[in-house]
């Protein structure tokens, strides 16, 4: 497919940059849960694509490979970092210190907010030079990677730098942030909801840059989002976040044309797109649980047309539906049959060439 | 530069309305001064000619006390257009020497009162938002309450009961030790510090605490923003969070109440400096509030006004250099 034939490195499923396991995150002296068991791997040199509802976990996913999970959240289980060279890391067993390098210089961060990321009394370039000297990277050569990385985005390095935040446009912030997150050359980027705030054109083509920018510089990335087509012109896999936890992961041309979890196939059939008419997008009654009170069994039968007894009593494990696609759901096959999409084959394509332009 | 324009003369014509309005305000007053000096005068057993002779000199310091209210008042705006401001009633002193005299102790007192107040503000307000929610913020916020409900007066009285008074730590009146020779010696700035304490700790204590709270309000959310988030992940230093991150943005809303308070402050000296016998120009103003001396009272509202005015002014004409975000010509305006 587009996105991968043009790389220079594939990713690599042997090879996991970062390993979750058993990870979770809990509120409430651990009784309500916002990430729940998630065990999950980032492949080296891919782009994941992180998908849920609001609610559903996705943040909490992201901050946990970043040990960042706000007050009073806990995180618990194991999080494993993998550097190109050098032994595994124990991102929770770290010290604040060791933490405190780890993020940005290994593992870096675009939060949603771009125009809030900023410090509004700086100037941008301030901003990369205290990243910088925060990490005791030298400041001139990090300054020319900077201006390179701006350059790449298609911003001028000169402007953007002297600019304070509010000089610039929520699209020029947003990239000048991705150059931030950038500029220690990090193993890994995670990204939440990085384009949210951002108008369609400025989604589209941010994602453009973003690919190039993957291809440039080897990176691996995490894209969480809810927005499905855009991140399908994107992602080499996807995890289909429910209640806290990825219901299904696969790659991404698996789970747009063979989604093997009713809700998987719900979510489809409710993203609009060109091929089906608007009287065909079908919403998904009901609404995702809260954690103070998330169903037992599948977190998912309250909705699921499929539901039966065993659904409702024990909670389904991972089921190896083909080669690199798993899904959390007894009865994976009979949904194929069941949840017809509602859509030709080709959606993937369509919103990979809508990325392309 | 249009901006600048603009503002500079708007500010002038608020002084020249609040000098009309004063000037018509005073006039307003029953009795005018002549009356008031007449019944002195005559309590102490004088000549009704000595009276009448006596009378006659403040009327001539009066200047135009008995013509028409519209002409007084185009005489004393061309007099003040030429900086004279008249004389006192009862010395016939020069009003223009009299504020001259005591405006810089007022100034000093309130001044550093200002200062103080922001500075122990800030710090402790930056400390309390960092500890939200601990018994030391609670106590914080509860105690910067009931200081800022109790009238800087009535706490006035207390210190000097208690510091003047009972045990005589501090001087209980004046601007400094008598007959001392004002020249500026380790031994006079000492003198001079140890006379306005309790005055600048009567208005610090009272309006540090709700200047408190602001800047804890302010840091609470600015500790909320994302930058502060991304800044941590970036991994900055916790010294350069809070410095240039949290108190460089919570102290911004701040920097026009700070220049507005020390106009407001000077306001606040005419009881003050009566509760403290401490002469500086809120003592001057009340003094002649008694025998309704108009030229002084008028000499000191005016002050009153421009500082009010000045301070006004330059929190608007400065506010672009603190915050970047505001470009001069972007009406940035405090009042």
């Amino acid at each position: 497919m587009a996105s991968t034939t043009v790389e220079t490195r594939e990713p690599d499923s042997e090879d996991p940059v970062v390993e979750l396991r058993n990870a979770s995150v809990t509120y409430d002296d651990g009784n309500s849960y916002v990430l729940d068991h998630v065990s999950m791997d980032v492949h080296r040199h891919e782009v994941i694509g992180v998908i849920g509802e609001s609610g559903s976990g996705k943040s909490m996913l992201a901050e946990s490979m970043l040990d960042s999970i706000p007050d009073p959240g806990v995180l618990r289980g194991q999080v494993r970092y993998n550097p190109s060279e050098g032994e595994p890391i124990d991102v929770l067993d770290l010290t604040t210190e060791e933490l405190r390098q780890l993020r940005w210089e290994e593992i870096s961060m675009v939060f949603q907010g771009a125009m809030s990321s900023f410090n509004p009394t700086m100037r941008v370039g301030k901003h990369f030079e205290e990243t910088l000297s925060a990490h005791d990277a030298d400041i001139d050569e990090g300054l020319a990677f900077a201006r390179e990385l701006l350059q790449d985005l298609y911003l001028e390095p000169d402007r953007v730098l002297n600019s304070y935040p509010h000089e610039l446009s929520g699209g020029m912030q947003q990239r000048a942030l991705i150059a931030l997150s950038l500029v220690l050359e990090p193993e890994l980027l995670v990204m939440d909801e990085p384009t949210a705030a951002l108008d369609l054109l400025m989604q589209r083509s941010i994602l453009r840059l973003l690919r190039e920018l993957k291809e440039k510089y080897d990176l691996t990335m995490v894209f969480i989002t809810h927005d499905l087509p855009l991140i399908a012109a994107l992602a080499d896999r996807l995890a289909i976040m429910y209640a806290f936890h990825p219901v299904e992961i696969g790659r991404t041309e698996e789970i747009v044309q063979n989604a093997a979890h009713p809700y998987t196939r719900a979510l489809l059939n409710s993203t609009p797109n060109l091929d089906a008419p608007i009287e065909e997008m079908v919403p998904i009654p009901g609404s995702q649980p809260a954690p103070i009170n998330v169903p037992d069994g599948c977190a998912y039968h309250p909705r699921c047309p499929l539901a039966d007894e065993q659904c409702r009593s024990s909670k389904p494990d991972y089921v190896s539906v083909s080669d690199r696609h798993t899904s959390a759901c007894y009865h994976w096959d009979d949904a194929r049959d069941e949840i017809a999409l509602n859509y030709s084959e080709n959606l993937g394509d369509a919103a990979r060439s809508g990325g392309d332009e | 530069m249009r901006y600048y324009a603009e503002r500079v003369a708007r500010s002038v014509l608020t002084v020249w309305a609040a000098v009309t309005l004063t000037f018509g305000i005073l006039r307003l007053m029953p009795g005018g001064p002549l009356v008031q000096l007449r019944g002195q005068l005559s309590r102490r057993n004088m000549s009704p000619e000595e009276i009448e002779n006596q009378i006659a000199v403040y009327r001539e310091r009066l200047n135009l006390v008995d013509a028409p209210i519209h002409e007084q008042y185009i005489a004393y705006l061309s007099n003040l257009l030429q900086g004279d401001f008249g004389q006192s009633l009862k010395e016939g002193e020069p009003v223009l020497q009299l504020i001259g005299e005591a405006l810089p102790w007022t100034v000093f007192v309130m001044t550093v009162a200002t200062i103080l107040i922001f500075a122990i503000a800030i710090v402790w307000g930056a400390l309390t938002a960092y500890k939200e929610g601990s018994t030391f913020d609670k106590v914080s916020s509860v105690a910067g309450v009931l200081l800022g409900s109790i009238p800087f007066y009535v706490f006035a009285f207390i210190l000097l009961l208690f510091l003047a008074y009972q045990n005589k730590f501090f001087p209980a009146s004046g601007r400094m030790t008598p007959l001392t020779d004002v020249e500026l010696t380790v031994g006079f700035i000492i003198d001079v510090l140890h006379h306005a304490a309790l005055p600048i700790a009567s208005v610090v204590v009272v309006q540090a605490g709700l200047q408190m709270l602001s800047m804890r309000g302010n840091s609470i959310q600015v500790l909320g923003e994302d930058y502060v988030r991304v800044a941590r992940l970036r991994g900055l230093s916790d010294r350069r969070i809070s410095t240039r991150y949290v108190a460089r943005n919570a102290i911004l809303p701040m920097y026009t109440g700070f220049l507005t308070l020390i106009g407001f402050n000077i306001g606040n000296s005419v009881i003050l400096e009566q509760v403290f016998t401490y002469r500086g120009i809120g003592y001057v103003m009340f003094d002649a509030l008694e025998v309704q001396d108009y030229s002084v009272l008028m000499g000191v509202f005016l002050v009153f006004t421009i500082v009010l005015v000045v301070a006004v002014l330059i929190a608007d004409l400065t506010y672009s250099w603190v915050d970047p975000r505001v470009k001069s010509g972007d009406a940035s305006e405090a009042y």
